[in-house]
């Protein structure tokens, strides 16, 4: 087995038991604790996209995701107070919605492995690298791009008039 | 690369800015009279269009294509221009009541403004998404700035839910139609379409586009948000969704239908035919029971919606040059109704209709203002609004009798069912004008020399533009023939 394999289980197992913390910790029912789970399921992920050599999204993974995402989900966490959410007991009806869905989802996913006829030999290509992102984005949709930075703007502008505190 | 072609918008932008900027150095009790500098910056703008012959009148493609700049783009701009400057006349009247963030509320006009402008343009999918939010996003803002006001907030949350959810379909739409046909560019597009009429996920994704369309026009099925963001919003805002929002959707509208998938247009007639029958009666029933002046125009501006996707269920040139036609004679009766409500409701808590009583014995300029205003919208000739009207009805009789299609006939007949149904609320406001007993407050009310000057444009531009319909009309044949059907 090659580093690489290794590697791979290793994220992969991180990923699946940090995401089973998440929603299902023993230990705790902090809502802060699992999003800091939430945080090291990115991580790991961020991991697979490594192996995967995409490293732009793992790069974006953890900028957006792990950054500014899950900063936000605190703050949201940490305003509210989800004392209530501590104390509430897991439905059945919520775990058998869960697990069918999931279920449907996995059912859909080996149909399809099943499918596709899958050549070890090839090697892997990779599409959408930084270089020609970066080329799209300012050459063919520049004008786009320019057009969402005054959109950025705008919210700006509108979260600061909307959550200032001396109302007029 | 031909970048000169957006000289417009980068103009418009840095007047944005600088409005912005002027915040801090204006001092407080100014800042109202920023309105006058911006119209008459956007004045300049509109003016350097119609006189100087390379400024925003060059046309051809830019950015790979994903900008136009052709008869239709010319119009709609001219259009947007128009309306966002007598849009600020409104909100200069409006000001004392937004005093905090009065310099912010104008740029934002002028940011909307400028996604109107790139929305006229859009030639592609990324671009019409990305213009489409730009005035959405400044948009939960202006309806949702008069924060001391439960409505208002109340208002802004409807319309962010309802924008967001909107957004979603679309996005969803495009991301299909990219799935199935690889083409962004709506030239691009209509060169294939007609080989997908059959592929359903292609369908399926027009429908999701055009579902998305349709919040942003107030069409049924997506029409439920309308009436209580109209009567939250402050007044301008309001005055600006009714123009500014509406005929942004609509510019996409005629884009996306004639531009880039004529075929699926040709073949969906019968589903057009349905949703501007539905909507033109949904709004004028709704109507009928409003107290609420503003609801009342919420539900109004539902109906119009549906006048004016008649012209697009015609699938013709006639049918498109009838929208734009149609588009321009109720900006004017639009503004003009809401300075009315602006400068009546100015000292009154209520927006009722009673406020209206007595009006002419207040101010008899407002109250003729008003009744010529309400004629036009319920289409009494010779006003912009009737003509609107029997060139709409004219476009859908000729494709009734070309396509032998017995849907275009009952669509007529519902359509002068609605315009029925919708004189007795119009005629019910300039009954409170003039007969209603209950007046308690008849002191007169001052007019401003830029309300006046406001007022006179709008007059001017409802009379003329019915009187006179060739100029307008001329043009928005000239647009339609730029979609090319």
């Amino acid at each position: 087995m090659e580093l690489a394999d290794i590697l791979f289980y290793v994220f992969a197992a991180l990923t699946l038991l940090c995401g089973v913390l998440v929603i299902a910790n023993p230990f705790s029912r902090n809502p802060v604790t699992s999003a800091m789970f939430l945080v090291l399921t990115i991580i790991s992920m961020a991991g697979l996209f490594v192996l995967l050599h995409a490293f732009f999204l793992a790069a974006v993974q953890i900028l957006v995701y792990a950054g500014a995402v899950i900063v936000l989900f605190l703050f949201v966490i940490m305003l509210l107070d989800l004392k209530e959410e501590e104390r509430r007991k897991i439905k059945f009806f919520g775990v058998a919605a869960g697990l069918i869905s999931v279920g449907a989802i996995l059912g859909i996913f080996l149909k399809n492995l099943h499918a596709t006829n899958l050549n070890a030999q090839s090697s892997p290509s990779i599409e959408g690298d930084t270089a020609a992102l970066g080329k799209l984005l300012f050459a063919n949709y520049v004008l786009p791009f320019e057009v969402v930075s005054v959109l950025l703007l705008v919210a700006m502008i509108g979260v600061i008039l909307l959550s200032k505190k001396k109302l007029d | 690369m031909n970048s000169s072609l957006i000289a417009l918008e980068i103009c418009v932008l840095a007047l944005g800015t600088v409005l912005l900027l002027a915040d801090f150095w204006m001092p407080v009790e100014r800042k109202k009279f920023l309105a006058y500098f911006a119209a008459i910056a956007l004045g300049g703008l509109l003016l350097a269009g119609f006189s100087d012959s390379s400024f925003c009148q060059t046309f051809g493609t830019a950015f790979n294509g994903a900008f136009v700049e052709d008869a239709m783009a010319l119009f709609f701009k001219r259009f947007f221009l128009v309306a966002a400057i007598l849009v600020l006349f409104v909100t200069a009247e409006f000001s004392d009541k937004i005093a905090a963030g009065i310099s912010e509320y104008y740029s934002l006009i002028i940011f909307a403004l400028a996604g109107m402008l790139f929305a006229a343009s859009a030639n592609d999918f990324v671009m019409l998404f990305v213009s489409i939010e730009l005035i959405t996003v400044t948009f939960y803002v202006l309806v949702s700035f008069q924060r001391a006001k439960l409505t208002s907030l109340e208002a802004g949350v409807k319309y962010l839910i309802i924008g967001a959810l909107s957004s979603a379909f679309m996005v969803f739409g495009i991301a299909l139609i990219w799935g199935t046909t690889g083409k962004m560019n709506f030239t691009e597009l209509a060169a294939v379409a007609s080989q997908f009429l059959d592929n359903k996920i292609f369908l399926i994704g027009v429908l999701f586009l055009l579902a998305g369309l349709g919040f942003k026009i107030a069409a049924v099925p997506f029409q439920i948000w309308a009436p209580d963001v109209y009567q939250g919003a402050p007044t301008p805002t309001t005055t600006f969704l009714a123009i500014g929002s509406k005929a942004a959707g609509f510019v996409l509208l005629l884009r996306v239908l004639f531009a880039a998938i004529p075929a699926v247009a040709e073949q969906w007639r019968d589903f057009l035919i349905i949703i501007s029958g539905i909507t033109i009666l949904y709004g004028n029933l709704c109507a009928l029971p409003q107290r609420n002046l503003k609801r009342l125009f919420g539900y109004s501006s539902i109906s119009h919606a549906g006048y004016l996707l008649l012209g697009v269920a015609a699938v013709s040139a006639t049918g498109q040059s009838a929208v734009m036609y149609y588009l321009a004679g109720y900006l004017f009766t639009v503004v003009a109704t809401f300075i009315v409500i602006v400068l009546v409701m100015q000292n009154l808590e209520t927006e009722d209709i009673s406020g209206l009583a007595g009006l002419n014995q207040r101010s008899p300029i407002l109250a003729a203002t008003m009744t010529l205003a309400m004629a036009s919208l319920a289409g009494v000739p010779p006003l912009a609004g009737f003509f609107g009207k029997f060139l709409l009805l004219k476009a859908v009789i000729g494709q009734g009798i070309a396509t032998s299609n017995h849907g275009y006939y009952c669509l007529v007949f519902t359509a002068l069912a609605g315009v029925l149904i919708s004189f007795y609320y119009y005629f019910g406001v300039i009954r409170a004008i003039y007969w209603s007993k209950e007046a308690k407050d008849l002191s007169p009310i001052q007019l401003s020399g830029a309300a006046k000057l406001a007022i006179t444009i709008c007059i001017a531009g409802i009379v003329w533009i019915g009187i006179f319909p060739n100029t307008i009309l001329n043009l928005a044949d000239e647009a339609a023939k730029s979609l090319g059907i």
